[in-house]
């Protein structure tokens, strides 16, 4: 249980969920070829067969004509300042690389406090290579003065194909005043809350707002049994990233009685290497829950739901 | 209401993993084989819907954005249109009606997926409730093997009779030079394939797919221009409530009504006789059955005798898949248009090695989710 009810008005209760997903990513040749060049300590761009524009970082089609066809040229490392901000971690700036016609954003040294616009930098390399963006460490101030030339063209040169990498990312959902006392009876009295809808009569598990065929607003909420009858069933053999139980278990769907609406969950407690033959569609089934210690205002406080003896077919 | 036509169409090579392309690369192969096919270059075309599935299967969030530069598209009209597996029909039927409404003479409509590059089963347990249901989920291939089951019992949608759909398509997917799976299986492979979501095994389900489809739609006066438009004879795209009280997850009301509706736009009152060739978005080879009845191809509870009959092959009365459909390549975000696109091809006669020969009016169906959300479209010849 969390703490105070999940129906509480002074502070809104959520539910914390994080996604953490794995990603190989497909760099292709323009930005593959970059980021082996500033392993090499080179910046790498790219110039329009067509139209001529030239772009840092390099692109594989120009953002002007649309054209495939690009040259890859070794850039000046030196450049001038088209925007700036700082952020409470780095002072951003767009750095239009003499001869490039397009801005490369990336950060400036930490004591370039006093960056404007029209200001001229250059390149600095980071110590130790990490193939990334920040083998070019930042940019820093450069009064040296001068143009440092245009962009010399470049030949193949290795590929840097693939990139691992992650998006973690956390969310809270709001339990709002349905969701929210759904859980705080389902941890606190083990009571399954519906909604009936005053037109249709349907129980609607879990409660919400609308009967999402009549379209019109609930009357009450409806006590649900923890009973039920199992309406369709398969055995789970499958491993993926992300799962949040051991195979081979059986992913559920049970209409609780009193109800008219699917509940997804597991059903247990017994062999489950046979459930492709024991488990009958049809069948009564009943909520296991989990010690009350372990209730925590979830659908897992219903440990898994069991075939009620008796009700199998030869009984 | 003006009429409009597909004039062109393109694939790309669909892999496993398409190592030398990013996803915009992949998306920009597929545009300029269909602008080649239709004999025309980006300067003809007024708008653009790019279509992909949920951004977590590839981690870029709107890449229509990214995808401006890679085709060519800059200062032109382009959106992004999703809806699961049924994506690129959902984008095709947006730009049906953008020459409709007289907004555009020629569409674009490219759809692609790059499903190598991340978690694809966790990516799709994350469209469900985080409250309510999402601990349980596997994609949605547990949830269609329990469906698929239930419909054992009440439509006698047998193991084996969804087995002969994997060795019809694994088959057909032999002569398309797009699908990336070639090999032929057996109904006893099918049946003694490893179990994934029992009773879908292995050779129920298609492969995990990295590619792109484009198609060139027109307007008719644009269309006087090519030379074999296929004509869009009738397209719609429905949905029904996820979690409303007593849903039929037996047949799918939403490919009933989109079915009812296409068939009433193209004068079709007896599908099995008056189409030459039907390509269907089979996620798994259990919905294949299930959309023999939906579409009317056989009566309720008649699927597994029409696909025992040998009626579904490519030789057959009423042939479905001739490609080889998801079971040749599934690019998820692609595979609807990739259906389109195969109708579309069928009926102007450039199908390749998998021509119906006179295929003259094609069907085609793709959606999202077990039941949810339904699409059917019908391309002829002809412009009725
Ligand atoms: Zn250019
Ligand atoms: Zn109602």
């Amino acid at each position: 249980m969390t703490d105070g009810l999940l129906t509480g008005i002074d502070q809104p209760q959520v539910l914390e969920t994080t996604l953490s997903l794995p990603y190989t990513l497909t760099t292709g040749r323009a930005a593959g070829t970059f980021l082996a060049e500033l392993g090499n300590k080179r910046i790498l761009g790219s110039r329009c067969d067509k139209c001529a524009r030239v772009m840092t970082p390099p692109q594989d089609y120009c953002s002007r004509c649309g054209s495939a066809s690009e040259t890859f040229v070794h850039m000046p490392e030196r450049g001038t300042v088209t925007a700036v901000t700082r952020t409470d971690r780095a002072i951003l700036a767009l750095v239009q690389l003499d001869g490039s016609d397009s801005g490369f954003l990336h950060r400036l040294a930490p004591d370039s406090h006093h960056a404007a616009v029209g200001a001229r930098v250059r390149a600095v390399w980071a110590d130790t290579p990490s193939q990334s963006m920040l083998d070019l460490d930042c940019f820093a101030l450069d009064d040296t003065g001068g143009h440092a030339g245009s962009a010399i063209e470049v030949g193949e040169v290795a590929v840097v194909a693939e990139l691992a990498y992650s998006l973690t990312l956390h969310y809270k959902h709001a339990y709002g005043p349905h969701y929210g006392r759904l859980f705080d009876e389902l941890a606190t009295h083990r009571r399954i809350l519906g909604s009936l809808c005053p037109s249709c009569r349907n129980v609607l598990v879990p409660p919400r707002e609308f009967c999402d065929a009549c379209f019109v607003r609930t009357a009450q909420y409806v006590d649900v049994a923890d009973t039920g009858i199992l309406q369709a069933f398969s055995v789970i053999h499958m491993e993926f990233v992300g799962q949040t139980r051991k195979p081979p278990y059986v992913y559920a769907e049970i209409v609780l009685d009193g109800s008219a609406t699917r509940l997804i969950h597991t059903i247990a407690g017994f062999d489950v290497t046979t459930a492709a033959e024991r488990l009958q569609i049809g069948m009564p089934v009943r909520a296991v829950w989990k010690d009350r210690a372990d209730c925590h205002g979830t659908l897992d406080d219903i440990d898994y739901f069991e075939i009620v003896t008796g009700s199998e077919r030869g009984d | 209401m003006r009429s409009v036509a597909i004039v062109g169409a393109g694939q790309t090579r669909h892999a496993r993993r398409r190592k030398d392309v990013t996803q915009v690369a992949l998306a920009r192969e597929a545009v300029t084989s269909a602008l080649q096919d239709a004999g025309l270059t980006m300067d003809d075309i007024d708008s653009v819907v790019v279509c992909s599935g949920p951004v977590l299967f590839a981690a870029v969030n709107q890449p229509e954005k990214w995808l401006v530069d890679a085709i060519g598209a800059r200062l032109k009209p382009v959106v992004r249109v999703t809806s699961g597996g049924g994506t690129g029909l959902a984008g095709a039927l947006a730009a049906v009606n953008q020459i409709r409404g007289g907004f555009a003479e020629r569409v674009l409509v490219v759809a692609y997926d790059k499903l190598s590059e991340g978690a694809l089963q966790y990516s799709i347990s994350t469209l469900y409730d985080p409250f309510w249901g999402r601990e349980f989920a596997v994609g949605i291939m547990g949830f269609a093997a329990a469906y698929w089951r239930a419909r054992m019992d009440s439509l006698g949608h047998t193991e084996e009779a969804a087995a002969m759909v994997s060795v019809k398509n694994h088959r057909n997917a032999l002569l398309n030079p797009y699908a990336h799976v070639k090999k032929e299986v057996s109904v006893e492979d099918v049946m003694n394939s490893r179990p994934l979501c029992w009773p879908i095994k292995l050779l129920d389900v298609p492969p995990i797919s990295d590619g792109a489809c484009a198609v060139v739609l027109s307007s008719e006066d644009a269309a006087k221009a090519s030379a074999d438009p296929a004509w869009i004879r009738g397209i719609a795209y429905y949905s029904e409530a996820e979690n409303a009280a007593n849903r039929s997850m037996i047949q799918s009301e939403p490919l009933t009504i989109a079915a009812q509706r296409v068939y009433k736009q193209a004068g079709i009152t007896n599908p099995r006789r008056q189409c030459d060739v039907v390509e269907v978005q089979e996620p798994y080879t259990c919905f294949e059955l299930s959309y023999y009845e939906g579409l009317g191809l056989c009566p309720p509870g008649g699927a597994a005798d029409l696909i025992s009959s040998g009626a579904t092959l490519i030789d057959g009365d009423i042939p479905v898949n001739p490609s080889g459909g998801c079971m040749g390549a599934n690019p998820i975000g692609a595979t609807a248009l990739i259906r389109l696109a195969e109708v579309a091809q069928q009926v102007r006669g450039r199908a390749g090695n998998h021509q119906i020969p006179d295929a003259r009016v094609g069907l085609m169906q793709a959606g999202g989710g077990w039941a949810n959300l339904r699409g059917v479209a019908v391309v002829a010849s002809t412009k009725g």
